[in-house]
C-alpha cells in the first residue's frame, strides 16, 4: 500500500500517509505568511501577494489535472480576464452604487465559471477529452490575448489597463488597503479560503469521482455516473477560481495587458505544476509561489538561461517524476515510515 | 469581378502555405499520434537556419534544404532521447514536446537574439495574369506545397515504406507480428515531419520577420487544420483542413479586423471539433 508508485491509481486519492500530514504542513505556511508582515516589510510584503495569487492559479489548475486529468493550457486567459473585469468595475466604481470590487470579484468568479461551464459542457458531452480539449484551450487562450488586444477601447489594448486598489467596506465602514501590509492580509486570506475549499471538494465524494474519471473514464462512465456534468463542474470551479484570483492580482498589480492572457502565462503555469506535483494542490499552491518568485528575481539576471533550466527540469519531470517535487517528498516520508 | 478573383487568388495561397506549416504537423499527429507542441519550435528553428545559412551566401535552394535537414536532425534526436518511450502516451507526448518547444525557444533566443531578422526574398515582385496580380514568391512556394503533398502522398501510397507506416497505422500489434520494424518506422515517419516542419520554416521565412515566437502563430492554425481536416488524413485532411481555417480568415479579415476573423475560426474550428471529431474529411 505504502510502497504503491506514484504513477499508479493510488496516486489521486491522497494515501493514508499523506493524510496527516498535508493539513499540518499546510497550517505551517499559512502561519507563516500571515507572521510574516510582522517580521519583514518592503518588497517582499509588496510583492509577495502576487505570487500567493499565481499559486491560487497553480491550485486551479491542479484541481483539473491532477484530480480530473484534464490539462488546460487557458487557465490564464481566466485569470487576465478576472483582472479586466475588475479594472472595468473599478474604473466605474462611482456608477455602480455598490462596492466595486466586490462586484468585480464576484462577477468575475461567475464569467469565468460561466464561460467554463458553457465551452465545458458544449464540449465534455459530446466526449470531447485529453489531447483534443489541450488544444481548444489552447485556442481560449489566444482568443483572450487577441481580444484583450483588439478590443482596445475597453481594453486599451497594448498599452495595458490601469486599474486602481480596491477598497473593503462594510455598510458605512470603510477601509482602504492603500498599504501593502493590508492588501496581503486580505490575500492570504482568499489564499486560505480557497485552499480550504479546494481540499474540501477535492476531498469529498466529488474529488473521489473525479479521481476515478482521470483512472479510468470509461468505467466511471459505466458505473452509471454523470461524467460530463462532474468534469463541467469541475472546469467551472477552476477558472471560476483563476478568474477570482486574477481580479484580485489586477487591483494589487494595478496593471493588467494582454500577456497575461497568453498562451505563454498559461503553459508557465502548467511548468509550476507539473514541476511541483500536479496531484497535490498545497504543492501547486508552493509550486506557483516559489517558482514565480525564483522565475522574477532570475528574470533580471538571466532570464534565457533560467527559462532553458526550467524547460529542461520540466520535461525531466514530465518523463521521470510524474509526482512532481510533491510526489517525491511524499514518496520519501513513506518510505521512511517503512 | 477582379477584386472576387484576386480574394479567391489570396485565399488560396493562404491555404497553401498553411497547408504547408501544417505538413509536419499532419504527418506526425496523423501517423504516430504525437501531438507535436515542440512544432512552432521546428518552423522557427527552419526559418532562423536560413537566415544564417543565406546571410553566409548559400544559395536558396540549398540553403532551404540545409535548414529541413538540420531541423530532422533536431527532430531525430528529439525522437531518440525522449519520444519514443512514450508512444501511445499522447498526453505525456503533448507535455514533452511543449518542453522541447520551450528549450529550443530559449536556445535560439541565446544563439540568434532575439531582434527581427529578415530573410532576403529570392523572387521580389510580382507577375499579372490577366487582371490578377500575383506575388511571385508566395506562389511559387505555393506550388511547391502541392508538388510536395502529392509526392509525400506518392511514398505514402506507392512505396514499402508507406505500405509499412498504413500497417502501423491500422494495426501497429499485427504490424509487429509481421516482422515490422515499429521503432524505425516511427522513427522515420518522426524524423520526415520534422524535416518537413524545418523546411516548411525555411520557406515562409521570406514572408514574414523571424522572431524566436514565429512558429506559434503556426501552431494553433496548423492544429486546427489538421484536426478539422481529418486526423490521420494527410493529403485530402490537410488541404481541406487548411482551406476551412485559412480560407475563412481572408474572407472574415475582409469585413472585419484580422482579429476578429481569427476568433470566429478558432471558434469555429471548435465546433468541428465537437461534432465532427473525426474531421471533414474522412476516408471511404
Amino acid at each position: 500500500m505504502i510502497e504503491a508508485k506514484d504513477t499508479g491509481v493510488l496516486a489521486g486519492f491522497p494515501p493514508r500517509v499523506r493524510r496527516v500530514r498535508e493539513p499540518v504542513v499546510a497550517l505551517w505556511v499559512f502561519a507563516i505568511l500571515a507572521l510574516l508582515p510582522l517580521m519583514s516589510s518592503g518588497y517582499v510584503i509588496y510583492i509577495l501577494p502576487q505570487y500567493m495569487l499565481f499559486g491560487v492559479l497553480a491550485m486551479s489548475l491542479a484541481l483539473l489535472w491532477g484530480f480530473c486529468g484534464m490539462l488546460s493550457f487557458g487557465q490564464a486567459g481566466f485569470f487576465a480576464l478576472g483582472a479586466y473585469i475588475m479594472g472595468l468595475c473599478l474604473q466605474h466604481a462611482g456608477t455602480l452604487g455598490v462596492n466595486a470590487a466586490y462586484l468585480a470579484l464576484l462577477a468575475s468568479a461567475m464569467a469565468g465559471a460561466v464561460i467554463a461551464g458553457a465551452v465545458g459542457y458544449f464540449l465534455f458531452s459530446a466526449g470531447v477529452r485529453d489531447s483534443y480539449f489541450v488544444i481548444v484551450t489552447l485556442a481560449l487562450s489566444i482568443i483572450a490575448e487577441q481580444l484583450a488586444v483588439g478590443q482596445s477601447q475597453v481594453t486599451g489594448g497594448w498599452n495595458g489597463m490601469f486599474i486602481p486598489r480596491m477598497q473593503l467596506s462594510f455598510w458605512d465602514w470603510r477601509l482602504p488597503l492603500d498599504s501593502d501590509a493590508s492588501i496581503y492580509y486580505l490575500i492570504v486570506v482568499f489564499v486560505a479560503v480557497t485552499y480550504s475549499f479546494l481540499r474540501w471538494i477535492t476531498r469529498a465524494k466529488f474529488g473521489k469521482v473525479l479521481a476515478g474519471i482521470r483512472e479510468n473514464e470509461d468505467r466511471i462512465l459505466s458505473l452509471g455516473f454523470k461524467v460530463h456534468l462532474y468534469k463541467t463542474a469541475t472546469f467551472a470551479i477552476s477558472a471560476g477560481l483563476a478568474c477570482a484570483a486574477g481580479a484580485l492580482y489586477g487591483t494589487h498589480a494595478a496593471f493588467v495587458a494582454p500577456s497575461l492572457a497568453g498562451v505563454l502565462f498559461s503553459t508557465e503555469v502548467v511548468v509550476w505544476v507539473a514541476i511541483a506535483g500536479r496531484n497535490s494542490l498545497l504543492g501547486a499552491l508552493l509550486g506557483g509561489i516559489v517558482v514565480s518568485s525564483i522565475s522574477n528575481a532570475l528574470s533580471a539576471i538571466t532570464p534565457q538561461y533560467w527559462q532553458l533550466v526550467l524547460g529542461v527540469l520540466f520535461v525531466v519531470v514530465v518523463a521521470f517524476f510524474r509526482g512532481g517535487i510533491a510526489g517525491a517528498v511524499h514518496r520519501f516520508s513513506a518510505r521512511r515510515r517503512g | 469581378m477582379s477584386a472576387a478573383l484576386s480574394v479567391v487568388v489570396d485565399a488560396t495561397l493562404i491555404t497553401l502555405v498553411l497547408a504547408l506549416a501544417a505538413f509536419g504537423l499532419a504527418i506526425i499527429f496523423g501517423l504516430v499520434g504525437v501531438i507535436n507542441m515542440g512544432h512552432g519550435a521546428m518552423l522557427t528553428l527552419g526559418a532562423y537556419l536560413m537566415w544564417a545559412a543565406t546571410r553566409m551566401d548559400v544559395p536558396f535552394v540549398l540553403a532551404a534544404l540545409i535548414s529541413a535537414l538540420g531541423v530532422g536532425l533536431v527532430g531525430l534526436l528529439l525522437e531518440h532521447v525522449v519520444i519514443r518511450h512514450f508512444y501511445g502516451e499522447p498526453l505525456e507526448t503533448l507535455l514533452l514536446t511543449w518542453g522541447f518547444f520551450l528549450i529550443t525557444t530559449e536556445i535560439i533566443k541565446i544563439v540568434f537574439g532575439t531582434d527581427l531578422r529578415e530573410v532576403v526574398n529570392p523572387l521580389p515582385g510580382s507577375f499579372d495574369l490577366g487582371t490578377i496580380r500575383f506575388p511571385a514568391y508566395r506562389s511559387l512556394v505555393a506550388l511547391f506545397a502541392i508538388v510536395l503533398m502529392v509526392a509525400a502522398a506518392l511514398v505514402f501510397y506507392k512505396t514499402r515504406i508507406g505500405i509499412r507506416i498504413r500497417a502501423l497505422m491500422q494495426n501497429s500489434e499485427v504490424a509487429s507480428l509481421l516482422g515490422l520494424n515499429i521503432q524505425l518506422t516511427y522513427k522515420i515517419v518522426f524524423v520526415s515531419g520534422s524535416f518537413m516542419a524545418g523546411l516548411a520554416g525555411a520557406l515562409i521565412s521570406p514572408m514574414l520577420s523571424v522572431d524566436p515566437y514565429i512558429g506559434n502563430i503556426f501552431l494553433v492554425r496548423s492544429f486546427f487544420a489538421v484536426t478539422v481536416g481529418g486526423v490521420g488524413q494527410i493529403l485530402g485532411g490537410t488541404l481541406a483542413g487548411s482551406f476551412l481555417v485559412g480560407g475563412m480568415e481572408t474572407v472574415f479579415a475582409l469585413v472585419s479586423s484580422q482579429v476578429v476573423a481569427q476568433t470566429i475560426v478558432f471558434a469555429f474550428a471548435i465546433v468541428i471539433l465537437r461534432f465532427r471529431p473525426q474531421g471533414v474529411v474522412t476516408s471511404r
